[in-house]
């Protein structure tokens, strides 16, 4: 085979770091495209395995096309005499069998690389509705993996262990598909910095780089990728002389990940010894682990949904939440954990859930709507989050909150299950916090009437800054308009402040951008003394916290405040912070850019 | 060997449904089954649907047909009607 000529692509970097790795394609949101390689001597077994995956769909698909005759008439169930034909097309057949004999891939592997070159083909073709037939080919495919993955439950073994992910989108529920272990980079052609994806792929250190335009169908399964997530570049098939370019930088990226230095938990202070708490938000386990060798000091903001991501057929039990709290609590000890309750909805639903298709999900049925309204799982949650506060310290933090009644009607819940709980003699604790995540302007309108039911707020800043500005962040059209740095977003978070100071209720910033500098030392200056990040954050910014003044922090928030868009902040921070600290700012300088000035915004420190 | 030119007479032309017709028929014999539009050297297996979408023959395309082996004459006669009677589509 001739080598691919190499291919660069440029989008928006979403995650720090180079890599590179074996492209694995996700092809479908539903059947995510698993494993690949080597298997040896077992290229038999794999054809025979491949053979009843071929049969089995066969059969499925025969009994489909005769319900489809029962149904509607001969006329339409043809199209199904075309896909199963198609899984008796020799010649692909034979391709995909001589692809695992001779090459020793898995019969998935196998499977998707013959109809990848297929769907190009198809793809090529000047007449449209033969074009449209690779929709065709990408439904037996996914039928094939189907039946494929119902055989094979140790799917990822065979997997090489430097795989990017690329895509077009890569839903966050299929972090609990995938091996992550063996999970390198991702290059995907939509998403956006702050899409939860993004946020993920930065707590796991894996460089990433988003909207990456048109580059799909150059790309194949199997093809050598280079992800620069500091540039936002994605090469596809790089050049030796590329690669010898980055070797510098590959390794330096392996050396960061290679080191974990467990800081000494102590607190942050500023200079003028003001205290700062910082939390971690976790959704993966093994980030209690990053969370520990942080220093954190407890789980500010657990993001529970992950436990029903990872159930794909249905919902975790009682028992399987409570012992991932037990542990979370146990490990965290003595600092407590936030569990916040379910909150599905938006660009993030488990598949347990049959939800009717919402035209707008993000102002639908989501967060606290959603448990409120199927109460059963939402009991048990609250089960399993009260009897593991025996173990550890243990909140809970309602998602969504935009009136009062619905933290009446939580906190109903709230008390039913505990005194059900303790006629049947189960020892809780005398009480478990409950708070409010302050994420919809109407909650930071009527939040003195808030506050009054709850015992603490968390504020969600992606959240409030998506529904404050009406800007969906993970649509690429709008996503420049997402900015945490616009005066509402300043104004909403200094009432927030007041308010709570004024009825004494702890307070918490629970978004990504209190992790960058040139945020924290806004908060800082608002007076928010509480913070909960992504743990791989913390040490920066712990170091940044004790390197200002809180004195100088509220100079600086003050005449924000006076500012009159989110270019004039921007502009005014850029100006000023470098001068306040020491410590080099420029990795946060591109997070508080606008894409519109990416090329024009020089800072020297 | 036999070597037949046909027309592409149906107004879907080779789409799925007749795509789907046409193989079922090609296997029912023996013989090796080909086609390739007419002028161009790529010929594909009438006994692959893939290889027949890939064709992307539309209306009043004019393909070369080539098939050999013991059944041949009852095939070309079965194929061109096929063709002739438009796969069954009414129009």
């Amino acid at each position: 085979m001739p080598q691919k000529p190499e291919r660069v692509f440029q989008g928006t970097g979403v995650s720090a770091g180079v890599v590179l790795g074996t492209a694995l394609k996700l092809e479908s949101h539903k059947q995510l495209v698993l494993k690949v390689h080597t298997l040896g001597h077992m290229a038999e077994e794999e054809v025979q395995r491949f053979l009843r995956a071929v049969d089995l769909s066969k059969t499925q698909l025969e009994v489909l096309k005769r319900r489809l005759e029962d149904k509607v008439g001969r006329e339409h169930s043809y199209i199904l005499d075309a896909h199963i034909l198609m899984l008796e097309d020799h010649g692909l057949l034979s391709e995909i069998i001589s692809s695992m004999r001779t090459a020793h891939v898995s019969a998935e592997w196998a499977v998707c690389r013959a109809t990848d070159r297929l769907r190009q083909a198809c793809e090529s073709l000047n007449d449209e509705y033969f074009r449209e037939r690779g929709r065709d080919i990408e439904n037996i495919v996914e039928r094939l993996l189907m039946n494929l993955s119902g055989e094979a439950h140790e799917s990822w073994a065979p997997l090489p262990e430097d795989l990017i992910l690329v895509g077009r989108d890569f839903d966050p529920s299929n972090f609990a598909l995938v091996e992550l272990e063996k999970v390198r980079g991702l290059a995907l052609e939509s998403g956006s910095r702050t899409a939860h994806t993004a946020i993920i792929a930065r707590s796991l250190r894996l460089p990433a780089v988003f909207e990456v335009r048109d580059f799909l169908s150059s790309v194949t399964t199997g093809d050598t990728v280079l992800v620069d997530g500091d540039e936002g570049q994605v090469t596809v098939n790089p050049e030796p002389n590329r690669l010898a370019e980055a070797r510098q930088r590959l390794e330096a990226f392996q050396a960061v990940l290679r080191q974990s230095s467990p800081l000494p938990r102590s607190p942050a202070v500023t200079l003028d010894g003001v205290v700062i708490s910082i939390q971690a938000n976790t959704e993966l386990l093994h980030e209690v682990r990053a969370a520990k060798s942080c220093g954190a000091e407890g789980i500010g903001l657990f993001r529970s949904e992950f436990l029903f991501f990872a159930h794909p057929r249905g919902f975790p039990s009682m028992a399987d939440q409570l012992e991932t709290y037990e542990m979370l609590g146990a490990e965290m000890h003595p600092y407590p954990v936030t569990i916040r309750t379910l909150d599905v909805g938006g660009d993030k639903i488990p598949a347990g859930f049959d939800l009717p298709k919402q035209p707008n999900p993000s102002m639908g049925l989501r967060g606290i709507r959603l448990s409120l309204k199927n109460r059963d799982l939402f009991a048990t949650q609250i089960e399993a989050i009260l009897r593991a506060s025996l173990r550890g310290g243990m909140e809970i933090a309602l998602p969504m909150i935009s009136s009062v009644e619905e933290i009446w009607q939580a906190k109903e819940v709230i008390q039913q299950v505990r005194e059900r709980l303790l006629r049947a003699s189960v020892p809780l604790t005398a009480e478990v916090p409950v708070g409010a995540m302050i994420e919809v302007p109407s909650a930071v309108v009527i939040l003195e009437l808030l506050s009054r039911e709850v015992d603490f707020l968390c504020v969600g800043t992606n959240d409030l800054v998506q529904y404050t500005l009406a800007v969906d962040r993970v649509n690429p059209e709008v996503s420049h308009l997402f900015q945490p740095l616009h005066p509402s977003i300043l104004h909403s978070l200094r009432r927030i402040a007041e308010v709570s100071r004024a009825l004494g209720k702890s307070v918490r910033i629970c978004g990504e951008i209190a992790a960058n500098p040139f945020f924290t030392v806004l908060l800082v200056g608002l007076g928010y003394s509480r913070f909960s990040m992504n743990a791989y954050a913390i040490p920066a910014i712990r170091e940044f916290i004790a390197s200002i003044s809180f004195s100088s922090a509220r100079e600086l928030a003050e005449k924000a405040m006076f500012l009159r868009t989110a270019g004039e902040v921007r502009d005014f921070l850029t100006e000023t912070l470098p001068k306040l600290v020491k410590i080099d700012l420029t990795p946060y300088l591109k997070e508080i850019r606008s894409p519109d000035d990416r090329t024009s915004l020089s800072y020297v420190s | 060997m036999i070597r037949q030119v046909i027309q592409v007479e149906n107004r879907l032309g080779l789409h799925a449904r007749a795509a789907a017709k046409l193989v079922r028929l090609a296997c029912r014999f023996a013989s090796s089954v080909h086609v390739s539009r007419e002028g161009a050297n790529q010929r594909i297996d009438a006994k692959s649907i893939l290889g027949v979408l890939m064709l992307s023959a539309a209306q009043g395309t004019r393909l070369v047909l080539l098939i050999e082996g013991e059944d041949e004459a009852e095939a070309g006669q079965a194929i061109r009607r096929l063709f002739e009677e438009r796969f069954g589509e009414e129009n």
